[in-house]
């Protein structure tokens, strides 16, 4: 229906991938819209995905903006809704409403030099301006990506990011190593401060748990960048999705329309309920 | 356009509004609340100091089911949205701060992407308010706030208790449509109304009220104050549930779940319910994580948007002084003795503020 964000449309999964195993699993989903071809969005933007019965759940477009046809969601069983998600088979239709939020200035960001950071499920909102980047790779200085998890088997999109390597530095760690392990052991900050990224001309963009945020933003001011060269997402619970229902709110914003990306220097200036 | 009502004839005129299903407050098992009403109702008086809720629910049900969902023979599924067409209602004996809160609510559900269940049920609603000759209730404050006792924002037609008979007043076209299809009832004001009236109105500015000391400073000393200790300690008897928030002519937040009636075939209904800031699920994350996980968070949460973050947004206050949440908390928490604390603490630790 027209007019009525709060109606889903429908898509179906077409793909399924198991990233990351175990407790804290991740799978990406591919979907296609049934009915023609849905929205588009931008870099950073998420989309409210529904299983009826169960709910509805934010979740990160991870997919460039770039590809057409389908959009990626990667998704980490948590609650009821992303259990479910982990529960379907390719064929399943699920609702899915959006885009919501603000995005990447990834137009200001030509002829930069760009730094990723990410650790944990937290490459999934990056990994549309990672791939946007090496999609338009003249248009940027030198991309850099950091990202770690738990353990070599915490490490999602493995073979994407080795197909990085060429346009990209790629550089992985892992919290707790185990046998085979020839990358950086230890967590994301730590290996951050050891490659020692210049801030001369570049943007640094960061997604990780609350935690690992905090660090690495520590780090990128000790290595001298300034707050307006960091960005990060800020992950709210949300429910409407358009400046309503109320939770996701950070002082005067409300995430899910003014963010979910900020740069360091707004972020800063907001209440810390996130 | 002006005219007079007999206090006798409101039966009547509710009769002539047969285009509109009529509400009105009436006396139910001890609370005021707001009922339909069947033309001629002889006993109709306006004679309630404000009700329990305020009319908020009539835009913004409690629960309201957005759509349902079933399965169809082939397994897929089959959404079907429930947006209301509901007929012309008009709502009577609103009081100014109510009206102002219905400007509040116009204006969340209207930014951005407009709600489309807001604005269906906002369509072919009419309000009818009444001055507030003086406070209905010892805890209103409205007139520090932006609002007044005579305030006429969000009605279409403010009547104004000239003891025998009101002055009615239009405030918008859907107002003159009004006492267009009641002018059988009403009749010509005249001078000497206009004078009662006004001397009322000035009867009503003048009669003392609560206050929010300073209010042109309080925006930015709540931001200042945003790390105070007082958050904690006037939140400690906080029970968490909620009232202030329901009772709110201006709280807007809402949670959305799937209600269901059968998991195979899947069947069921996609549903909007009221929720609350003063809720610890409010804003749990799902890993367990909790931006605002104690009273003192809640409280400020809820005092810091109505009087510094919408303020920020849109340069009035999200609170009209209606005084229901000081009422209704059982146990005891004051907005407005919790607002002046507060920033009565950040106005003395920032001498440079004077």
């Amino acid at each position: 229906m027209e007019g009525n964000s709060y109606l889903p449309q429908l898509a179906r999964v077409v793909d399924i991938h198991e990233e990351v195993p175990g407790e804290r699993a991740i799978k990406t989903f591919r979907l296609e819209f049934i009915d023609g071809d849905g929205f588009s969005h931008k870099c950073g933007q998420c989309a409210m995905l529904s299983i009826f019965g169960r709910g509805e759940s934010m979740i990160s477009i991870a997919s460039s903006p770039l590809v057409h046809g389908y959009k990626q969601f990667s998704i980490m069983r948590a609650g009821r809704v992303t259990s479910a998600f982990h529960e379907l088979a390719v064929g399943a239709l699920v609702g899915i409403r959006g885009p919501f939020g603000n995005s990447f200035p990834v137009n200001d960001w030509h002829g930069k030099h760009l730094v990723f950071i990410g650790g944990g499920c937290g490459l999934a909102p990056i990994w549309p301006v990672i791939q946007t980047a090496v999609t338009k790779r003249e248009d940027f200085g030198d991309i850099t990506v950091f990202y770690g998890g738990r353990s070599p088997r915490d490490i999602m999109y493995r073979s994407e990011l080795e197909k990085l390597r060429g346009a990209a530095e790629v550089y992985l760690s892992v919290d707790s190593p185990e046998d085979g392990w020839e990358e950086f052991c230890g967590f994301v900050p730590a290996n951050l401060m050891e490659k020692e990224p210049s801030p001369e001309d570049a943007i640094a963009i960061t997604c990780g748990p609350p935690a690992m945020i905090k660090f690495v933003i520590k780090n990128l001011h000790a290595l001298g960048f300034q707050d307006e060269q960091i960005y990060t997402t800020v992950e709210n619970k949300m429910k409407c999705g358009i400046g309503k229902c109320g939770r996701c709110n950070l002082g005067k914003d409300y995430v899910c329309t003014k963010g979910p990306v900020y740069s360091w220097a707004d972020l800063k200036e907001l209440p810390q309920e996130y | 356009m002006e005219r007079i009502l007999d206090k006798g004839r409101l039966g009547a005129l509710v009769a002539a509004l047969a285009d509109w299903t009529v509400l009105a407050p009436a006396l139910q098992d001890g609370l005021w609340a707001y009922r339909p009403v069947a033309g001629g109702e002889a006993s109709l008086t306006l004679g309630h100091p404000n009700t329990v809720q305020p009319p908020k629910g009539q835009s913004f049900p409690q629960r309201e089911v957005f759509f349902t969902f079933d399965e169809t023979p082939d397994g897929q599924p089959r959404l079907t949205p429930l947006v209301p067409r509901p007929a012309p209602r008009v709502v009577f004996g609103v009081r100014p701060c109510d009206g102002q809160g219905l400007t509040h609510l116009d204006q969340v559900f209207g930014e951005e992407a407009p709600d489309a269940y807001y604005q269906a049920r906002r369509g072919t609603l009419a309000y009818v308010g009444l001055a507030c000759n003086s406070p209905p209730s010892r805890h209103c404050f409205c007139t520090c706030v932006g609002g007044s006792p005579f305030g006429e924002a969000g009605l279409d037609v403010l009547m104004i208790d000239l003891s025998d008979r009101y002055l009615v007043r239009a405030l918008t076209p859907v107002g003159e449509a009004l006492m267009t299809a009641g002018q059988g009832v009403l009749t010509e004001a005249g001078a000497q109304d206009r004078a009662e009236a006004q001397q009322r109105r000035l009867a009503a500015l003048a009669h003392p009220q609560r206050a929010v000391a300073a209010p042109q400073a309080v925006p930015e000393r709540l931001k200042a104050g945003f790390g105070s200790a007082l958050w904690e300690r006037l939140a400690q008897p906080c029970i968490g549930c909620g009232i202030c928030t329901f009772l709110c002519p201006t709280c807007h937040c809402f949670d959305i779940n799937d209600e269901v009636a059968s998991q195979s075939p899947v069947c069921g209904s996609r549903v909007r319910t009221w929720d609350s800031c003063q809720f610890p699920d409010f804003t749990m994350h799902t890993s367990g994580h909790n931006p605002r996980p104690d009273l003192g968070a809640r409280l400020r949460q809820r005092v810091s948007h109505k009087f510094q973050y919408y303020f920020e947004n849109h340069g009035v206050f999200q609170c009209t002084g209606c005084g229901r949440c000081i009422t209704a908390c059982p146990v005891g928490i004051d907005i407005v003795t919790v607002v002046n604390q507060v920033a009565a603490e950040a106005a003395a630790m920032q001498p440079a503020d004077s």
